[in-house]
């Protein structure tokens, strides 16, 4: 056996021993505290033998009391430091993991190509073409507008699509359950709604700053929506734009006055008007077997409100689709309803 | 000439903005109470952000962006002092020994401990 | 790069790490908001203002109002009077 030295402690091979597998740390006192699995007391060996020896001589039992013995000495050790153990274990893991990712991913940092730089792959015929013929084609000042509801509006479609399939699993997960007879169950509503209890209801300042405020919030929602083939922006940021105005108009009015124009009803109905007339604009050349750039709208002139055919009315199917998805994720998370 | 006085009044508006915030921000951070940590954050940030966009109008290149400074000067005017009157009556309903302030030191410290 | 976007990723990465490092919900929620924020200023920069708008008012705005009522509902807002 060999003999430690003295100053052993101070090592930093014992250091991390130490820390590894019996330290202490802010760590495992704030996670395991919490679980606060109680440590069970150790086994007394001879108390146990005796109190075998006393209830059974068979020795089928025996081998059971044994095994269940073992079985509490391993689970003493697990709680007491096999999950130590294994926090460290994670720890060190995890670091590890995460030192990996950085390398590889700062390694394809260092090989990218410069921001703008004329050799990136980024900069090939298709871009040059949206580029150059965007204007022609789409008749979009906007070139973004051009590019995602004209040449790729089937990437705007599926996000469309996303957004309004999510409203719908919130929809399933967080309403309020309803009796046989379609009345609202009472008890849930009043527990769900005890969060506003402390908050400022009716408030007369909010109120008039929100009458105020509200219709120039959806003002400029609809100009950025409207203006959205010539100006920065679109359908995505101006139906956010409307929802935080609608959202406004809740806070501060309450559930039953936002209840008079926007219910469920309207919601569905003005999802599915918005997309299905988007996925009809955008899928009616696959059955007419005609090029889906055309729509048989004229172009117009660039720079008009009324012009790059079909890219304003899918702005405004996109911008009521996110308005009222935006908006009934606030409703459901709040309240549980509308 | 003007240029220069454009130059100067911009200036002079800006930076008495910041000035304004600043201070805005040591008083956030100075305060105890939560109504004198908000009427300090609420009155800076709304004077402080008129300055600065009216420093930023002597700048502006042609009058539809002054127009539009304007309407965000406004916009802001709306919308700053009501969210700062909502959290003083948040703490106003939540507090119920709101109504003994100016509270003195000792008090804040009996009520921290 | 200039001083102001060398300056604005710096506090990218402050806030991205106070994010995950602080305790408290509701902190680590208003510097996500100053970390959207700051990217909206960043995508402006790079001269993608239909990107701006949308983190704007997505990212600081929506996001962050959905999380505020999802720590309320779960009651992870504590404030210093519920102890008492």
């Amino acid at each position: 056996m060999s003999k430690k030295r003295s100053d052993w402690e101070s090592r930093p091979q014992a250091r991390i021993k130490k820390w590894f597998f019996d330290g202490y740390s802010a760590f495992d006192d704030e996670i395991i505290n919490q679980i606060s699995v109680k440590t069970p007391d150790p086994v007394n060996h001879a108390v146990y033998d005796a109190y075998i020896d006393e209830i059974s001589a068979n020795k089928h039992e025996r081998k059971l009391m044994i095994e269940k013995f073992e079985d509490q000495n391993v689970r003493s050790w697990i709680n007491a430091r096999g999950r130590k153990v294994f926090t460290r274990f994670y720890v060190i893991l995890s670091f590890l993991l995460a030192c990996l990712m950085i390398f590889f991913l700062l390694r394809t940092v260092a090989e990218m190509p410069r921001f703008g730089s004329e050799t990136s792959p980024g900069i090939n015929e298709v871009t040059a073409r949206y580029i150059e013929k965007g204007l022609d084609e789409t008749g979009a000042m906007n070139i973004v507008a051009g590019m995602i509801l004209d040449y790729r509006a089937f990437d705007t479609l599926g996000e469309s699509t996303v957004l309004f399939i999510a409203a719908s699993a919130v929809l399933i997960l967080l309403r309020i359950d309803r009796n046989k007879d379609g009345s609202p169950v009472m008890e849930l509503i009043a527990e769900e709604s005890d969060d506003r209890h402390y908050e400022p209801r009716n408030d007369r300042i909010l109120q008039g700053a929100a009458k105020v405020l509200v219709p120039i919030i959806f003002l400029f929602g609809i100009y950025i929506i409207l203006n959205g083939h010539l100006s920065p922006g679109g359908g995505f940021s101006g139906g956010a734009i409307i929802s935080a105005g609608l959202i406004l108009y809740l806070d501060s009015f309450g559930f039953e006055k936002a209840g008079r124009f926007f219910t469920y009803s309207t919601f569905s109905w003005v999802s599915f008007i918005s997309l299905s007339f988007y996925a009809l604009a955008k899928t009616y050349s696959f059955y007419m077997g005609a090029n889906g750039m055309e729509s048989g709208i004229p172009l117009g002139t660039p720079g008009a409100i009324l012009s790059s055919g079909l890219i304003l009315p899918l702005n405004i199917a996109v911008g009521m689709v996110v308005a009222c998805t935006m908006y009934i994720f606030y409703a459901l998370f709040r309240k549980g309803g509308l | 000439m003007l240029d220069w006085l454009r130059f100067i009044l911009s200036f002079a508006f800006l930076v008495s903005g910041l000035l304004i915030m600043i201070t805005a921000v040591v008083g956030v951070y100075k305060f105890d109470y939560v109504l004198n940590r908000m009427h300090a954050a609420a009155m800076g940030d709304t004077l402080g952000i008129l300055f600065c966009l009216i420093g930023l109008t002597f700048n502006a290149p042609d009058i539809w962006t002054v127009f539009k400074l304007i309407l965000i000067i406004v916009f802001l005017w709306f919308s700053s002092p009501v969210n700062s009157h909502l959290i003083a009556r948040l703490e106003v309903t939540m507090n119920p020994q709101w109504h003994q302030l100016p509270l003195s030191p000792e008090h804040l410290m009996e009520e921290d401990s | 790069m200039s001083f102001i976007q060398i300056f604005l990723l710096g506090m990218l990465i402050v806030c991205a790490l106070a994010v995950s490092l602080t305790k408290n919900l509701l902190t680590s929620l208003i510097v996500y908001m100053a970390y959207s924020l700051i990217m909206a200023i960043i995508w402006m920069m790079l001269e993608s203002p239909d990107l701006a708008i949308t983190e704007a008012a997505v990212g600081a705005g929506i996001t962050s109002v959905l999380f505020f009522v999802t720590l309320k509902k779960i009651h992870a807002i504590k404030g210093d009077r519920e102890h008492e």
